[in-house]
């Protein structure tokens, strides 16, 4: 573990005491006091204590509203995983969902990563099977915050092997508590990434051991490990990117080993098997170009190896030709791979992961990927605010890793590189980022407390200078008088060792002091930050807001879930239910009504349908409705109270979706004015006034006055007056409209329902029944049809049976 | 085997070529490698991606109440927008921290003199504090109820 390029001073200076120094100090009998038993109790302490604040700074929004499963994603995971636990796995596998993408259904079963599900799945059934009877919706809330302390520890065991236990411990409680992480894993955000991160960490961790030992079973571990990050999270890609990255990296730095060979090999053999077995990656990897580079690394890394044993058969003039030979081979099969790709064997890069290459693709050619906001690139802000102080301290520790490089540290810097690219490009990539920068920064700061902690005794407790003084700051000042008594122990040998400093030696412990006392309140500051964006920013459900008046009140907006319940109970049970695509999974998961699109942006062009539904005027509008069979048009509306995520705001990237698919219909500059501006009020565009969303979202809103000072209809959102006051629909009606106006539902008429004149009801002519009977047939199918009956004429006796 | 090997050079000549590497062309050091990782990350930390993808203006400006048009170095209440000037000027912070970092690493070199030592854990120090301040204040302009409610 001691970096193979320190120079004589550093090594010195036992920077990296992975090596516990198991001299016994002190004649102690306690165990306490055994050096061995306290350091596995101080890491045992502060692991289960990250654990408890990572879950506990995530239960914000449970305890502020209540355990409710939040956002979007959530909701279709949650109703996947009720599914499995009430049918079973073989059924939720084969499940085709009748109630999304009408009429296409989707099938879900295929086209999910079911490791979500399996996992809440199992611990419901584990702890039913134990007789505790827990629903599964508290499995699926607490899901993620009971897996952030699982990542915590595996983050623990990977910068244990990548530096020393110190840094581990610190990587550890910054992961726990970091808001990058915790954005993704609240109690209530029941999705992908909330295990993936964990499985993440731990193939990294099995990876990085098994390149270590170079053995077989820690290979297969990372294989295993690997199946499990497949099933759970798109996000394996990287995963498979990265560990050939690595694997490339040692061979270009002439770092090839036995060990390193055994370890891919295996690896790669197995993890492509295994990933081909979740139904929803299928044969992708051996046929699309994000695995390519697993398998051509596979190759190169085989033939470094022959190569390498031929060396030891060959002379020296039959290499020469050999290389030839290896330049010629290589050039083939990338000619192989090229051919293969242009024939469509082999299909090339899918959008989403061609947009991280090049920015711009996403912008210009796939609104939708670009539509959703955690696509967008990242600010600085977005850096600062979920990583605060790491951010200043991920550079030191790469420039430790750097400076002492071995193997392991070369997949760390690997690591850090693109996932610092990745997290420029997308804010959504923060999340692969939060990890190697919480590793690195812990990485900086067991560094940089082990030198101004630990000078005083060198080899007295050196341990402890990197262990847990992260929060514990009453630790430290126990642990600094435990320093003390060591002190007369140790002096005799410190002095020795101190004594090449010269004048160094008086630097001054209240230099020091002072130094270390700033750290820890840097480090102190990172977690009143951390806390407070957890509190403010990542623990809202989404579902349902607050708003908090001046006094300190809170009023709680409940409109969605009233529409929803709304929904579910006044619609027919297989009512349609259109909105924009962002409100799907609420919709069928809340309301359990059939949805024309939803968050599995799969299909673009049906998404692009309803846009344009939205974006045309009422009877455009109408015809696509009718030809969709849509039965209610569900809007958001924020006006009225002034949130800004409602569908005005959504506006333009519906317009932008269904130009994408219908140029010659629709055309985002009719809905700007001739300023190039995206008005509501008067001055707008009279497309975008005449437009169906417009209407849904303003009917009647003109009548509506908020307060005394602004005018009727004005929308608070916006800040502006609405333009179109007073009109009429004519192809919808409204039917419900929550309390907020936040909700708004229109039911879409039949044909019969408009366009017939009104006629006063005196001069109506009312047919009335005159029997009581009520037939529940209609009158099409009261006869019975038999096909070839023999038709009876009435007022004849059928005497003569015609006979043939 | 060498028969194989010589059947292209029956009809090929072989060129008298001397192919040197250039001198130029060596394997970086772990420093250099360091310095290009550092500068990414100044340029990826402060939105430079953002920049390329959404060109926002270097500064922006807002009229006040008399008319005067006036520079505003921060896109305010916006989390997801910036202009390029604030993105580079925090990312310096970050890397002035950073250095800051390491600058207090360095002082333990055995061989620096005393006042050296002082002087550059001061400095450390020094750049540290300021890069985290000024990144407090950067977020308190950005997020007027920064750490307050």
């Amino acid at each position: 573990m001691l970096p193979s390029k320190a120079n004589a001073p550093h090594a010195k200076k036992v920077l990296f005491p992975d090596k516990q120094p198991t001299n016994s100090r002190q004649v102690k009998s306690s165990t306490l006091t055994n050096a061995a038993g306290l350091s596995s109790l101080i890491t045992f302490t502060v692991l289960l204590l990250a654990w408890i604040s990572g879950f506990a700074s995530r239960l914000f929004a449970v305890i502020r509203f209540e355990s409710i499963i939040h956002e979007f994603d959530p909701w279709f995971n949650y109703r996947a995983t009720a599914y499995m636990v009430q049918h079973g796995f073989y059924n939720f596998l084969n499940w085709f969902d009748e109630r999304a993408w009408y009429p296409l259904g989707r099938i879900v079963g295929g086209t999910v990563y079911p490791g979500l599900m399996i996992t809440s799945g199992s611990i419901h059934h584990i702890l039913h099977s134990l007789n505790i009877p827990v629903h599964i919706r508290d499995i699926c809330v607490f899901l993620a915050p009971v897996f952030s302390g699982l990542t915590a520890i595996s983050t623990y065991f990977l910068t244990k092997e990548l530096w020393s236990a110190g840094a581990g411990l610190f990587a550890a409680c910054f992961i726990a508590i970091v808001p990058g992480y915790i954005s993704r894993s609240v109690a209530g955000s029941y999705d992908n990434e909330g295990i993936a991160i964990f499985a993440l960490q731990f193939t990294y961790y099995l990876w990085v051991k098994s390149v270590k030992t170079g053995s077989i079973f820690w290979a297969v571990l990372t294989a295993l490990s690997y199946f499990y990050m497949v099933s759970a999270w798109g996000g394996y890609v990287f995963i498979i990117n990265l560990i050939p990255l690595h694997v490339f990296a040692l061979l270009v730095m002439n770092r090839y080993s036995n060990r390193l060979f055994t370890s891919y090999t295996t690896f790669y053999i197995l993890g492509l098997l295994l990933s081909m077995q979740i139904p929803f990656v299928g044969f992708q990897p051996i046929r699309t170009s994000e695995h390519m580079a697993a398998g051509g690394v596979f190759g190169l890394l085989i033939f470094v190896a022959v190569f390498r044993y031929l060396r030891t058969m060959l002379t020296k003039s039959e290499m020469k030709y050999f290389g030839g030979f290896v330049t010629l081979t290589a050039a083939a099969l990338l000619l192989i791979l090229v051919i293969l790709t242009y024939s469509g064997l082999v299909a090339p890069w899918s959008g989403r992961f061609y947009s991280l290459w090049d920015t711009g693709y996403a912008k210009i050619h796939i609104p939708i990927i670009a539509s959703v906001s955690e696509h967008q690139p990242t600010t600085w802000f977005s850096f600062f605010f979920d990583l605060h102080i790491l951010v200043t301290t991920f550079p030191v520790g790469l420039w430790y890793c750097i400076k002492h490089i071995n193997d392991e540290r070369v997949f760390v810097v690997l690591y850090a590189i693109s996932a610092v690219y990745f997290a420029g490009v997308m804010v959504r990539l923060m999340l692969t980022l939060t990890p190697v920068v919480c590793m690195l920064a812990g990485v900086a700061f067991s560094g940089l407390l082990e030198l101004f902690l630990k000078e005083e005794d060198k080899d007295g407790s050196d341990r402890e200078g990197g262990e847990g003084s992260e929060e514990e700051s009453e630790e430290e000042t126990e642990r600094s008088s435990r320093r003390a008594l060591y002190d007369e122990a140790g002096k005799l040998r410190r002095m020795k060792h101190e004594r090449p400093k010269g004048s160094g030696d008086g630097l001054g412990a209240n230099l020091r002091n002072g130094v270390v006392i700033g750290i820890s309140m840097l480090l102190m500051m990172f977690t009143v930050h951390c806390t407070w964006v957890t509190s403010n920013a990542y623990s809202s459900p989404s579902i349902v807001l607050a708003s908090y008046s001046n006094d300190g009140g809170r009023s709680i907006l409940d409109d969605f879930r009233e529409a929803y319940y709304w929904l579910a109970q006044n619609t027919p049970n297989d009512a349609r239910v259109m909105s924009w695509w962002d409100y799907g999974y609420q919709i069928a998961g809340m309301a359990n009504r059939t949805t024309l699109v939803d968050n599995n942006t799969w299909n673009n062009s049906h998404i692009a349908l309803v846009g344009k539904a939205m974006s045309s005027n009422e009877s455009a509008a109408y015809d696509i409705m009718t030809s969709l069979d849509v039965d209610y048009v569900l809007v958001i509306f924020g006006g009225m109270i002034g949130y800004s995520g409602d569908d005005i705001n959504k506006f333009l990237w519906m317009v932008r979706i269904a130009e994408g698919e219908h140029p010659q219909d629709i055309r985002e500059s009719d809905y700007f004015t001739e300023r190039g501006e995206f008005r509501v009020d008067s001055e707008g565009s009279p497309t975008l006034l005449n437009s169906l969303m417009y209407k849904l979202s303003y009917y009647r809103f003109g009548e509506v006055k908020i307060d005394y000072r602004s005018p009727a209809g004005f929308d608070r959102t916006r800040n502006a007056e609405i333009g179109n006051k007073n009109f009429q629909l004519t192809y919808l009606d409204e039917a419900y409209t929550t309390e907020h106006w936040l909700v708004r539902i229109y039911r879409v008429k039949k044909p019969e329902e408009f366009n017939r004149p009104r006629i006063p009801i005196a001069e109506r002519t009312i047919n009335r029944r005159t029997s009581s009977f009520l037939s529940k047939k209609t009158a099409r199918r009261k006869k019975g049809l038999i096909k070839g009956r023999p038709t009876v004429v009435k007022g004849q006796k059928p005497q003569k049976k015609s006979t043939t | 085997m060498e028969n194989i090997y010589r059947v292209p050079f029956i009809v090929l000549q072989v060129p008298n070529l001397k192919i040197k590497k250039p001198s130029w062309f060596v394997k970086p050091s772990s420093m250099v490698m360091f310095a290009l990782i550092l500068f990414s990350y100044f340029l990826v930390t402060g939105g430079i991606i953002y920049d390329v993808i959404v060109e926002p203006p270097s500064v922006g400006s807002t009229t006040d109440e008399h008319g005067h048009s006036r520079p505003v170095a921060f896109m305010p209440y916006r989390v997801n927008g910036q202009y390029i000037m604030e993105g580079l000027a925090s990312s310096f912070l970050f890397t002035l921290g950073g250095l800051g970092f390491i600058v207090l690493d360095q002082t333990h070199s055995p061989s620096t003199p005393k006042l050296n030592r002082i002087l550059l854990i001061s400095v450390g120090f020094i750049s540290i504090i300021v890069s985290f301040f000024t990144c407090w204040i950067f977020m308190r302009m950005k997020l007027p109820g920064y750490l307050q409610s």
